[in-house]
């Protein structure tokens, strides 16, 4: 299935709440067909950058410019071909899987015929064949996340945004999630990752860091690591923030 | 940035909305439950008639004059007749709530009005109880003048006779007053408060933000949560004229599709208040406040459903012209009880329809395509 | 000597046909840092209820800091402190007022509890102003003053649970500083996690799986009991298609071959056939000798079902 890669720039974004600063001046490339890891704790503003990128907020100040096949377009443009997976639960409890995977089929008009196959996919991939009957609410953290996937990956994306989709998630089911991601990366689709689990970074083809709305660090995991010196991103991490930390307590 | 609106995404949302009322126990509760028992709590349990009013009675001059005088209180049916001992028993019943009115006959009434000197009576009413004041006063005055009558043909002097007719409800039915207005409250129950419920729902859910991420327009995304609302107004509209009609014996004298075009308008109208207050709330608790607010509490106090316009104070007076309720009851009952044709209700119709377009433009303006704070 | 500060026997833990927690056995013993691992539903959060005190349990011997479940729940309740994730202090109130209201529900006395607030805040190394609302706080900050509250009324034995999750890497250091503190000082701390990287930070862990205990070790120690043979990383020299790693996994040189991100890591089914096996992939990979993860022995425990 050969597609336009989609490719990503952002150029110094600001966003402020109120009297927090969200994004300080944030610029960064998501190149296209790879797998892009944001990775930043808690209140870094992963899931700020990831709405601005989706249009569900403005920025203060800079631009986010979108490309395909290296040619500019504008969001609107590319819209039907970008899903999400927001951070929180956002799908509804009371809704089969099925029904919901009906739902997003109409929201995104796909073929009867092209919708079938695509189902019956989706759900061998993600094992939950047996369980299309079962309402969400009644679903595992595991099988909801896996079931936001299969709703975002229904009409074959050519990006993908996820926001944090593996908290809170079992190790097991973590993993399960990460190798459906895999099986993407064949397809050259763009895929965006929020995490604040360190070590998903290192399943990234280029990750992203951020702690407090600035980019500490950019590139390639491994080549990244070696640069700076440090065995893993929990260092990497340590190492740009002592600055502001105060010394660990001692006995 | 506008994409034509497509049809298959409003119904797919529509579907889905649909789910949700069956899925919710509250919803459903509301939506079958609230309307049947408003009609009975209204129509059955609360009757503005007064009849049966108890009269404390003290016959202090036991003449053939003063005992028909009791006697014509007697008879009818308003007044239900016990005999209190002296002047201070009876209105010591009334004060003691055994009562609420008394007759106080005095000594001498026989022979003061045939000797030309006019009896009088007293009659005590329990002024603490205003829904009986004004109707046993009416009771009173009335019954005097049949009274006067049978006691001597004494009739008063004016050459002419000044009767009163109740036009369009000459038993002064309460109920085929109140329950014409039935269906607007009912309406105001679905249409507000479970639409006001709905946007909101899917903020606090969390799954709007999925939701404006897909290629589905705001206005796909108001039709569709209305469609399933809107059936369920009509539904109810046709209900409530069932029953009145059935159950309770009010008359329909008038165009019912007239009555049909009022009500489209109003839902039409209350529906889109809904949805104005269900993009306005973030949360299912601030939705539901304000729709009581802004809904329900005007309707069923403000619009002329029991209490009539005409007496409250000019402030409010001018302020129930914003409320819908108001120009539907009025349609209503005058296609319920007049027959009025859609000209004689011009005003109404016209009031209506510039609160409904309003209201619909507020609406979709309103929307917000974001996540912004 | 010692004796151990939670004793567990044979608990069991039914919910009408279903059973929650199947004869788990298990014993820590003071000033051991002790992490339960497992998926969502093994069991974990059931037994986690019971030595709480929170749930009373079908059968099965539980002693909790000496008091068991025939002392009533309160007692247990006494002897243990609780950090959640997902929620310990009120946002919409001061430290200060949080900290008050536990030390009303736990009835301890003025002077005690003023005492013990103090320590409390030195041990955590609390510099900004009681009266700031929780919710102005950094996640570090309210990681730790939530540590304080289940702390407060000195219990033996704290749980944790995923206490650390999405707070930053520098304020993580220092938690855990602090966890080491108390279990030098002869608390008994447990912690439930899905980080695993948290996991290694354990003395020992218990691996829990559909109700049962199915190894209980140090991190080392459960390394080597599901990897007795060397573990290597492979990593592709070029990006390597999806369908290719299906053939790798089952490849009978290995008895283990497992994703991990871009790379995998692998354990051989005999480790002298490695001289053999090796040139077979060195053209295609980088191959370096590691030691396996916790999350290998995750996986290999709980999905391999060993």
């Amino acid at each position: 299935m050969a597609i336009d890669p989609i490719s990503i720039r952002i150029r110094n974004i600001k966003k402020n709440f109120k009297k927090t600063i969200a994004l300080d001046d944030v610029s960064l490339e998501f190149e296209a067909g790879l797998m892009h890891g944001v990775i930043g704790p808690e209140g870094a503003g992963k899931t700020t950058l990831l709405r601005l990128i989706l249009g569900l907020m403005r920025p203060a100040a800079g631009t986010v410019e979108f490309f395909r096949g290296g040619q500019p377009v504008t969001f609107e443009e590319i819209r039907p071909d970008i899903a999400y997976m927001p951070q929180q639960q956002s799908l509804y409890a009371d809704l089969s899987i099925d029904e919901h995977l009906e739902f997003f089929r109409a929201l995104y008009s796909i073929p009867k015929d092209v919708y079938q196959t695509k189902r019956q996919e989706l759900l061998q991939i993600t094992q939950l064949t047996e369980f299309v009957s079962r309402p969400a609410g009644q679903l595992s953290g595991g099988m909801y996340k896996k079931l936001g996937l299969m709703c975002a990956l229904l009409r074959s994306p050519h990006a993908l945004v996820l926001d944090e989709p593996t908290n809170g998630v079992d190790p097991i089911s973590r993993r399960e999630f990460w190798n459906m991601l895999y099986r993407l990366s064949d397809q050259k689709i763009l895929i965006l990752v929020s995490t604040s689990y360190m070590d998903e970074a290192e399943r990234c083809s280029r990750v992203h860091l951020i702690e407090r709305g600035k980019v500490v660090a950019s590139g390639e995991p491994r080549g990244l690591l070696v640069r700076e010196g440090v065995k893993n991103f929990d260092a990497l991490f340590m190492r740009h923030a002592v600055k502001d930390m105060k010394p660990v307590a001692t006995l | 940035m506008t994409f034509p609106f497509v049809w298959s995404r409003a119904m797919a949302v529509a579907k889905k909305e649909v789910f949700h009322i069956l899925r919710d126990p509250f919803t459903l509760a509301l939506a079958l439950g609230l309307p049947v028992m408003m009609v009975i709590v209204y129509g059955v349990a609360i009757d503005f008639n007064i009849e049966n009013v108890a009269l404390a009675v003290s016959d202090s001059d036991q003449t053939q004059t003063s005992r028909r005088l009791v006697d014509t209180f007697d008879s009818s049916h308003y007044f239900l007749v016990h005999h209190a001992v002296s002047p201070a028993a009876a209105s010591q019943d009334v004060v003691a709530e055994r009562a609420k009115a008394a007759l106080i006959i005095p000594p001498r009434f026989e022979k003061d009005l045939l000797d030309g000197r006019g009896g009088s009576a007293q009659i005590l009413l329990d002024g603490a109880d205003s829904s009986v004041v004004g109707p046993v006063s009416g009771y009173v005055s009335g019954i005097q003048t049949i009274a006067s009558k049978r006691i001597g043909n004494f009739s008063p002097t004016p050459p002419y006779e000044l009767r009163s007719r109740f036009l369009f409800n000459p038993e002064l039915n309460s109920r085929w007053f109140v329950i014409p207005g039935l269906t607007v409250v009912v309406m105001a129950i679905l249409s507000i408060l479970l639409t006001s419920l709905t946007i909101a729902r899917e903020w606090e859910n969390g799954s709007m933000e999925l939701l404006l991420s897909t290629p589905v327009q705001p206005l796909e995304i108001i039709v569709g949560k209305l469609t399933p609302y809107a059936a369920l107004g009509i539904i109810a509209q046709a209900f409530v004229y069932g029953i009145a009609r059935t159950i309770f014996g009010v008359p329909f004298v008038g165009n019912l599709a007239v009555l049909a075009l009022g009500c489209g308008l109003c839902l039409a109208t209350y529906l889109a208040q809904g949805i104005f207050i269900s993009v306005t709330a973030r949360n299912q608790q601030v939705a539901m406040q304000m729709a009581m607010l802004s809904g329900m509490l005007p309707t069923n106090l403000l619009s002329g459903f029991i209490f009539p316009v005409a007496s409250m104070p000019l402030f409010f007076r001018i302020l129930t012209v914003i409320f819908p309720a108001r120009w539907f009851i009025a349609i209503a009952r005058g296609t319920f009880l007049k027959g009025s044709s859609l000209l004689q209700l011009g005003g109404p119709f016209l009031a209506l329809t510039l609160l409904c377009s309003g209201m619909m433009l507020a609406a979709t303006r309103r929307f917000k395509r974001d996540l912004e704070p | 000597m010692t004796e151990a500060a939670v004793e567990v026997r044979d608990l069991v833990v039914r919910y009408g046909d279903f059973t929650a927690v199947d004869h788990v056995t298990v014993s820590v013993n003071p000033g051991e840092i002790f992490g339960f691992l497992g998926a969502n539903g093994a069991g974990k959060t059931t037994t986690i209820r019971v030595l709480c005190g929170l749930l009373t349990p079908t059968s099965g011997d539980v002693r909790v800091g000496g008091a068991s479940f025939a002392d009533g729940e309160r007692a247990i309740k006494s002897k243990v402190g609780y950090m959640s994730q997902k929620f310990t202090l009120y946002n919409d109130l001061t430290v200060e007022e949080n900290l008050n209201f536990i030390a009303d529900l736990r009835k301890l006395d003025r002077p005690t509890y003023l005492k013990r607030r103090q320590e409390l805040f030195d041990f955590i190394s609390f510099d900004q102003s009681p009266t700031s609302l929780v919710q102005d706080l950094s996640g570090g900050i309210k990681q730790q003053v939530s540590l304080a509250a289940a702390l407060l009324h000195d219990p033996q034995i704290v749980f944790l649970d995923e206490p650390t999750a999405g707070v930053a890497p520098a304020s993580r250091d220092r938690f855990w500083h602090l966890i080491r503190q108390l279990a030098e000082k002869g608390k008994t701390v447990f912690v439930t996690t899905h980080h695993l990287d948290e996991a290694e930070q354990c003395g020992r862990i218990a691996l829990m799986r559909e109700g049962k205990i199915i190894a209980t070790d140090s991190p080392d120690g459960l390394k080597k009991t599901f990897f007795p043979t060397p573990v290597y990383e492979f990593e592709p020299k070029q990006p390597l298609p999806y369908a290719e790693l299906g053939s790798l996994q089952n490849h009978e040189a290995f008895a283990y071959f497992e994703p991990y991100g871009l790379r995998f890591h692998a354990a051989l089914r005999r480790p002298e056939t490695w001289d053999e096996v090796r040139p077979q992939f060195e053209n295609k990979f980088n191959i370096t000798s590691i030691k396996p993860s916790l999350e290998d022995v995750f996986i290999r425990a709980v999905e391999n079902g060993l």
